[in-house]
Parts: C-alpha cells; structure tokens; sequence
C-alpha cells in the first residue's frame, strides 16, 4: 500500500477504531492519538511527492481516487499533521475520547483534501471535513445555532463547489487534474464554473461579508479542534485558489482580481478592528484570522508570482501561531473557567510558562521579525506592491499596526496586571501541556528565519498562472 | 387447440409467480406454528421466497422477451426493478420482527408479497393493461396494509390513500383509454406512430397518463396525502410504500417517456413535467423543515428524492437512465435502513418515529445513531456515501443534456434538506439527556442486522459506482 494512502486512512481508520476503546480511559485515547497524528508527519515526510491511484468512474466524466503531493500541498499536509498531533496533545476536555476521535476523523478528511488530485475527490473531502466539526459543535458547543450556522453556511458552499465540478468534468471529459501543467480551461460556463468555486472558497476562507459563522464557530468550538480547524481548515480555500482556480481558470482570477482583493482589503480592516474590542479571547484570534486571511486573498488575487510565494509561508505561518494561540489559551480556559479578557488578569506572575507560550505565539502573529508571521506578510506586500495594488499595501500597512495593538492587549489582558483575587491561582503548565505546544513555536521561529524552502514550493506552477508579472 | 401462450410467456412471470407462492406459503404455515414463533417463521419464509425470487429475476437479465403478446417484457431493465422492489419487500418484511401484533403477522406479510408482485408487474409492463394489473395488485394491497394497526391514524391513513390513490387511477385509466381510442392499441410500442403528433385525444390521453403517475409518485402539486398517509401507516408498510410504490411507478414512467414517446412529443409534453419536478425538490425539502415526526419527514423526503431521480431521467438519455437506477438503488438502501433504525428503537405499542424517541440515542445505542446518522447524512448527499455520488452523477447528466436549471434547483433543495436531515442528527447526539420513560429496548436481530447490511452498502456503494449498462430496448 502506498504512503499517501497510509497518510490518509491511517487517522480515519484509528478514529473509527477509537471509539471501541472504554468511554473512561482519556490518557489511553489522547496517546493513541498523538501517535497516530506523529505518524502521519513521518508518513507525510517519507511520502513526499509519490502518488496512489484507483479508478473510480468512466462516465459521464473520468474521476479516480488519486492522491499524491504536489509541492503546495506537501507543506498544507505537513502542516496539517503536525497541528493535529499538537493539538491531541493537548486535548483535555469532558469526553476526551470522542474529541481525539473526531480530530483524527478530521484530520483524515483534511488530508484528503489536500493530497488529492482529482477535483472530485477533493470537492467529497471538503464535505466530508464539514462532519465532525459539526458533531464537535452539537456535542460541545455552546448554542446549537453556531452548528447550524457552520453547517449551512459551509454546505452552500460545498454544493456550489459540487455542481461546478460537475459541469467542470462534463465539459472538460475528466476530473483528474489539479497538479497537472495541463492547459487552462475555458468554454462557455468556464465563469459560472469560476463562480461556484470562488463561492465555496471564500466561504470556507472565509472573507468578509461571508464570514458570519466563523467567529460563533471557533469560539464555541473546544480549543484543541478550533486550533485544527483554524489553522488549517481555513486554508483549504486559499489552497483551492491556488491549485485549483490558478492553475486551471487562471484568466478568470485575472479578469475578476479586482474584486477578490477589495473583499480581501475590507477583511483585512474589518477583522482587525472588530478584534480590538472583543472580550472574549477566543474571538479576538477568531477576528484576528479573518483580517489576516485577507491579506492572503489579496496576494492570490495579485497574481504576483513573489506574492504567491508569500502567500504560502504566510499560510503556513498563519496556521502555525492561530493553532498555538487557540491552544494556549484553552489552557487559560481550562485553568481559570473564564475566556473573558475583563475577567482575567495577572497570570503571567504565576505562571511563566504559559505567559512565554502565549507571547511567542502573540509576537508570531503580529508579525515581529524573526518569526514566521513576519517573514511571510512581508513577502506578500512586496509581491502586491509589485503587481501595482499600492493602495491595498497601504491598506494592509494599517492593518497590520492593528494587529499589534489587538495581540497585545490580548496578552496584557490575560498576563500582566496585578494577579486577579478573583480569578483562582492554578499550577503553570505541565510537562504535557508545554510539549504540546512547543513543536508550533519551534516551527515558528524555524520558518521565520529560514523560509527558504517554502519559498521554493512555488516555482513550478506560478510560471505557468501569472500574467501580470511586471 | 392451441394455447395462446408459450412456455417462455410463462417463464418471464415465474419470479412473480415465486413471490405469490411463497405468500401463500406463509398463510399454510401460520395454521401450524402460532404465536411469536409464527412470527419469525412467517419473516423466514417471506425472505426465503423473495430471495429465490430475486436469484430467478437475476438469470433473466439481458434476455429480452416480449411476453403475453407485448405484456411483459424481461431484460435488464425488468430485471433491476424488481431486484428494487424484491429489495424493498424484504426490507420491509424484516421488520415485522419488531411491529404489529404476533397474530396478524402471517397476514399481513402475505398481503405485502402479493402488493409486491403487483410492483414487479409493473416494472415489467410493456402494454396499458398490464401497467395498469399492476398498479391495481399493489395498491388494494396497501389499502389493507395501512389500515393493518389499532390506532385511529392507520384507518384515517388507509382511508386517506384510498380515496386520493382512486383518484390517481381514474386519471390514469382515463388517460389510457384515451391513449387507446387514439391508436387503438395497447402496446406501449404502438405509441410512437409519428401521426399522433396531430391527434389531440392522443395528447389529452398523455397528459392525463402524466397526471396519474406524478400523482402516484407524490409530485407537487399532488404530493399532499404523502406525509399523512406515511405517518398513519405501521412502520414496516411506510418503508415499502417509500420505496416499492415509488419505484415501480417509476419503472413505468420512464418506460413510457423513454420507449412509447413519439418524436417531437417529448420536447412538449415533458416540459410541465420537469418544471413539476423542479418545485418538487424545493417544495418537499421547505415541507421537511417543520416536521417532528420521523415518517412524515421521510414522506416530504420521498417527495424531494424521487425530484432527483426524475432530473436524471431528464433528456431521456440511456446514461441518465443508468444514473437514475443507480440513485434508485442508493435512496432504496437508505430508506430501507433509516426504518430499520426507527423499527429497532420501537417499543410497545409504540413506533420509533417521534423525534423525541431520538433524543439523546447516541449515548444509549451508539452504534444504531450512528447508522441512522450514516443514512441521513446519505439522504442529504453528504460524502461518503452513495447519496453523494449519486448527487454528482445526476448533476453530470443534467449539465450534459442542457438541463442544468434543474440541477441548480437540485443544489438549493439539498441546502435546504441538510437543515432538516441534520436536526435529527443533532437530537441524537446532542447532550441533552433523553427523557424519563425511554428505557433502553431490547435487541431486534433482524432489524439491526438490516440496518448494518444498509449502512454497509450505502458506504460501499460510493466507491464503487455499479451501474446496469444493459437495460435498453425498453420496448419492441
């Protein structure tokens, strides 16, 4: 069997298999699956750009269950495994052994997603990837309308998706084609077809005015699944943009740049100053992920090659810090029972530990040189600079000073001060709690001084999408 | 003197003939084993006779026959619908192990194999008379069934279907007679004479034809009897009505717009038609919204699922005819197994179909809330299940034969269905706890092994996307 198969039922099967395990037995469940994500990093590095393929329908189009990275997706991968086993790691909540399985369970869908070659098979992982989120929401969410809110939301996006892939394999006589320097598509439906996949990305991105359902999903969401579906869930839009609009409807991203980057401007702005004045920690990240994926959106839409390459470390650096945010402070909830910034207070003197997790990750995000954030927000303005969008630059300069003055409130809010009488004193984190955490600062440190090899993901494909190269 | 018919007229009803035998059957053994032992000897021998008839029906494939002078004809296409409806009675038969009252059972059953043998008849027509035997055989069957329960709703149903169900008929037969007194004939072949383009009796008859069967496959706006009539009915006949009735109608439908249309015909009078079935899709997925009673949603469902088989019959293409049955099989499956699930969590003098028998099931019958999950989230074509591919297979078609207004009316009714498919989800598994007086009932065997074998095959199903290539001439 092949390792890009390995890499992607081994969590689905271990998920399903979790479930046998005694509802009571949580430390069983929580090492099980954190061995299972560190393998699936291994089996993803090993894997590299192999493939595996099995045929799958001959009529009306042809579709086979292919999957192999193309070097994009090789780093979405990685950076998927590696977040997942991060985040089981430090999975603790009531039922920890459904939440271990429904994270490995999503892990499998996402990996699908991205390791996929074939346009239908990546438009099933996307619904697929909707599921357990969903059951994570019914089961521990706080307001069953944040689940409704995410399924409908995320559907309607996934059976626009759908029906354009159809009409796609109808017109074009076979699906399998994302990573293929094949020619580009056009037709006469070549922009309904556009149209539909724009939709479901910018839904799943997602980018102002369709991101109502993120903010009440990742605050409801328990930590360790929000910091997955945050950090790389988000992303299967961008990744979609990238291999699959770019590659395959390159004139009509050009032809429709405009807007794209106009929406991904007023995210920019929009996430960055509702972040501001949030109370809630969780959201404050969750606004903080919307402003950050529009400067994203802008350089896909750019269509500048150094943007592109921006975008990737971007993505990757963005995936890193949200998940070691929304892990850190589901730490904070767990301690103090509380995510309300006017609550807490004053951790920081008692526990070192957590307030030195929480300020890498804070700096990460808001873009201090040396770590990832900045490496790859740099790039991108470089790049749309370049390709002569001076004004959503300037736009993006504003925001990113925001970023640092809503990332460090978060952090003063919860860590500094004098310690709150009100807020109980509990013991800093454990060996566990600290391991967990610690691979995504590493990682971010790592791709912020050398992002060298993310740079050179992109070579192949953008020679053949841009046209607006200066 | 000759006989009129030969051995091979015969030949092509012996697995019809099986199913009525084995009814028969049934009826001998209850004089001899009573009580709920007689119960499940009735189940055994029903599934015994259904699955000697589907082994028979089975050898028949790919040999068309033309009996009883343009009656019946076997092949492939006869031969996978009656697989559906043999699937759908034994389905249905199956949960009798957990429904209606020990002494009735033999009865019962037996009435539900002989409806069955009036559905295999019509997947099998090829000429009026025959269609219409069929539909006669079926429906006085399900006239009996749905008032087979002590309870004021099973007569209301029963009543209910009759009245609304004569009417289809009487739009159906006048319809056919119309159809016979513009060609004089009754074989669905003799239709497509070119010069009936002219004859307004002959588009009178076909319209009214029309009428009949979309009322008989409960499309808008004929589709109001179906939730009352499926909540009112005992589960076990809910589950066949959901899927034989709806096949075997479908069955002759496709028939009649695919092999007894003459040219030019079709452009006009199927136009009505896919309008019908585009607001069915919308209308039956809105109905499902409000319901709390499992049956009744499944009814709305119906209404909305049998939509999307139409939209790939749309264009009258052989591959859309393929993706049709293959979707057919899917919702078979699916329906099949979600009444297994209600049939297993039944209790006394209680059918499992109110949602709030539902509420909380995950946290005492996971693996049973886990499959009716599988089943609903294959319902509203979620991956990975055969409801997906389905789903794709018949927006494929419906974007190759132009009728891709349809397929985005497909699109919305599905966005709306997940709300209604999903609610019943999140009652399973929400953390609510399940009300005081929903103890946990006992294992039914049957039901859960049906319920197993389903789910099994919803998921396989999507992997591996069978579809019979050899179904065409329809007619000769």
């Amino acid at each position: 069997m092949s390792l890009v198969l390995v890499t992607i039922l081994l969590p689905i099967v271990s998920g399903v298999l979790l479930f046998a395990l005694p509802r009571t037995s949580e430390t069983a469940a929580r090492a099980i699956g954190t061995l299972v994500a560190a393998a699936t990093v291994v089996t993803t590095l090993v894997a590299g750009e192999s493939q595996w393929s099995f045929h799958w329908l001959s009529r009306p189009f042809t579709a086979a269950f292919h999957f192999g990275a193309t070097p994009i997706s090789f780093w979405l991968a990685l950076l998927l495994a590696i977040c997942t086993a991060c985040a089981i790691a430090a999975t603790r909540v009531s039922r920890t052994r459904d939440m271990v399985a429904l994270i490995l369970l999503l892990e499998g869908a996402m990996m699908g997603l991205f390791l996929a070659r074939d346009l239908l098979v990546f438009a099933l992982c996307w619904d697929l990837m909707l599921i357990p989120v969903f059951f994570a929401l019914v089961g521990w969410g706080e307001h069953p309308a944040t689940a409704w809110r995410y399924l409908i939301y995320n559907f309607a996006g996934g059976l626009t998706l759908l029906l354009a892939t159809a009409a796609f394999g109808v017109i074009y006589g076979s699906t399998d084609v994302i990573g293929r320097s094949a020619a580009p598509f056009a037709g006469g439906w070549a922009e309904w077809i556009y149209a539909g996949f724009a939709f479901a990305f910018l839904v799943k991105t997602p980018v102002w005015p369709l991101h109502t359902w993120m903010p009440p999903t990742y605050s409801g969401l328990p930590s360790p699944m929000v910091s997955v579906v945050s950090a790389v869930q988000s992303k299967a839009g961008l990744y979609g943009f990238i291999a699959i609009a770019l590659a395959l409807l390159p004139a009509y991203v050009h032809a429709f740049a405009l807007p794209l980057i106009i929406l991904g401007a007023i995210s920019l702005v929009y996430g960055a100053v509702v972040a501001l004045v949030q109370n809630d920690a969780k959201r404050v990240v969750a606004y903080s992920s919307l402003s950050h994926l529009g400067l994203i959106v802008i350089a896909v839409a750019s269509g500048n090659p150094l943007a592109l390459k921006g975008a990737l470390v971007y993505i990757v650096a963005h995936g890193l810090f949200s998940a070691a945010l929304f892990i850190v402070l589901g730490y904070v909830e767990e301690r103090e029972d509380t995510r309300s910034l006017s609550r807490l207070g004053g951790l920081g003197w008692r526990n070192p530990r957590l307030a030195g997790a929480l300020c890498v990750a804070a700096l990460a995000a808001l873009g201090l040189p040396g770590l990832a954030g900045f490496a790859g927000e740099l790039i991108i303005l470089i790049g749309v600079y370049q390709a002569g969008y001076v004004w959503a630059v300037i736009v993006a300069l504003i925001a990113i000073v925001a970023a640092s003055a809503y990332m460090l409130r978060l952090y003063q809010d919860i860590m500094n001060g004098p310690p709150d009488d009100d807020v109980p004193v509990r013991p800093d984190l454990s060996w566990r709690e600290a391991l967990a955490v610690a691979p995504l600062l590493a990682a971010l440190v790592a791709v912020g001084v050398y992002p060298a090899p993310l740079l050179g993901a992109h070579a192949a494909p953008v020679v053949t999408t841009s046209s607006r190269t200066p | 003197m000759t006989m009129p018919f030969t051995h091979a007229d015969w030949a092509a009803i012996v697995p019809v003939s099986v199913v009525a035998v084995a009814a028969l059957l049934v009826l001998l053994a209850d004089f001899f084993v009573s009580g709920e032992r007689g119960r499940y000897v009735s189940i055994v021998i029903a599934l015994i006779g259904l699955g000697v008839s589907a082994t028979l029906a089975a050898k028949q494939f790919g040999h068309n026959h033309d009996a009883f002078f343009g009656g019946f004809m076997t092949g492939g296409f006869t031969t996978v619908f009656e697989e559906i409806v043999l699937l759908a009675a034994a389905g249905s038969v199956i949960l009798y192990a957990n429904s209606g009252a020990a002494q009735r059972v033999a009865g019962t059953i037996a009435i539900m194999l002989w409806s069955a043998c009036g559905a295999m008849l019509m997947a099998g027509a090829a000429n009026l008379m025959m269609i219409f035997l069929g539909l006669e055989l079926l429906s006085l069957g399900l006239y009996a069934l749905c008032a087979a329960a002590d309870r004021r709703t099973a007569r209301e149903s029963a009543l209910k279907y009759l009245i609304l169900s004569s009417t289809a008929t009487g739009f159906l037969l006048f319809g056919m007679a119309l159809l016979f007194g513009a060609t004089g004939s009754v074989r669905l072949a003799d239709l497509v004479t070119p010069m009936l383009i002219y004859n307004p009796i002959y588009w009178m008859g076909a319209g009214m034809l029309m009428v009949g069967l979309l009322f008989k496959l409960s499309m808008v706006p004929f589709h109001s009897w179906t939730p009352d009539v499926f909540e009112g009915a005992p589960l076990p006949v809910t589950a066949f009505m959901s899927v034989a009735t709806k096949a075997a109608t479908l069955a002759v439908f496709a028939r009649f717009i695919y092999a007894a249309l003459p040219l030019g015909v079709g452009d006009r009078l199927l136009i009505p038609v896919w309008i019908v079935v585009g607001i069915s899709m919308v209308a039956g997925n809105v109905g499902m919204l409000a319901q709390t009673n499992l049956k009744r949603l499944l009814g709305y469902s119906g209404i909305a699922q049998v939509g999307y088989i139409l939209v790939a019959l749309a264009g009258s293409t052989p591959l859309g005819l393929r993706y049709a049955l293959y979707y057919l099989t899917a919702y078979a499956l699916m329906n099949l197994g979600a009444f297994a699930v209600a049939s297993a969590i039944s209790g006394e003098g209680e059918e499992g179909a109110e949602m709030r028998t539902y509420r909380g099931l995950a946290y005492r019958r996971p693996w049973l809330a886990a499959g009716m999950t599988v089943f609903l989230l294959a319902l509203a074509g979620l991956p990975p299940t055969a409801g997906f591919l389905g789903k794709i297979l018949i927006l494929a078609s419906s974007a190759a034969n132009g009728y891709i207004w349809l397929g985005a009316l497909l699109i919305i009714g599905t966005a709306i269905s997940l709300y209604a498919y999903a609610k019943v989800v999140r009652v399973m598994y929400s953390r609510e706890e399940a009300p005081a007086g929903h103890e946990v009932r006992p294992y039914v065997p049957l039901a859960w092994a049906s319920a197993a074998l389903c789910a099994v095959a919803v998921v396989v199903m999507a992997f591996y996307p069978l579809t019979p290539s050899n179904i065409l001439p329809l007619v000769r």
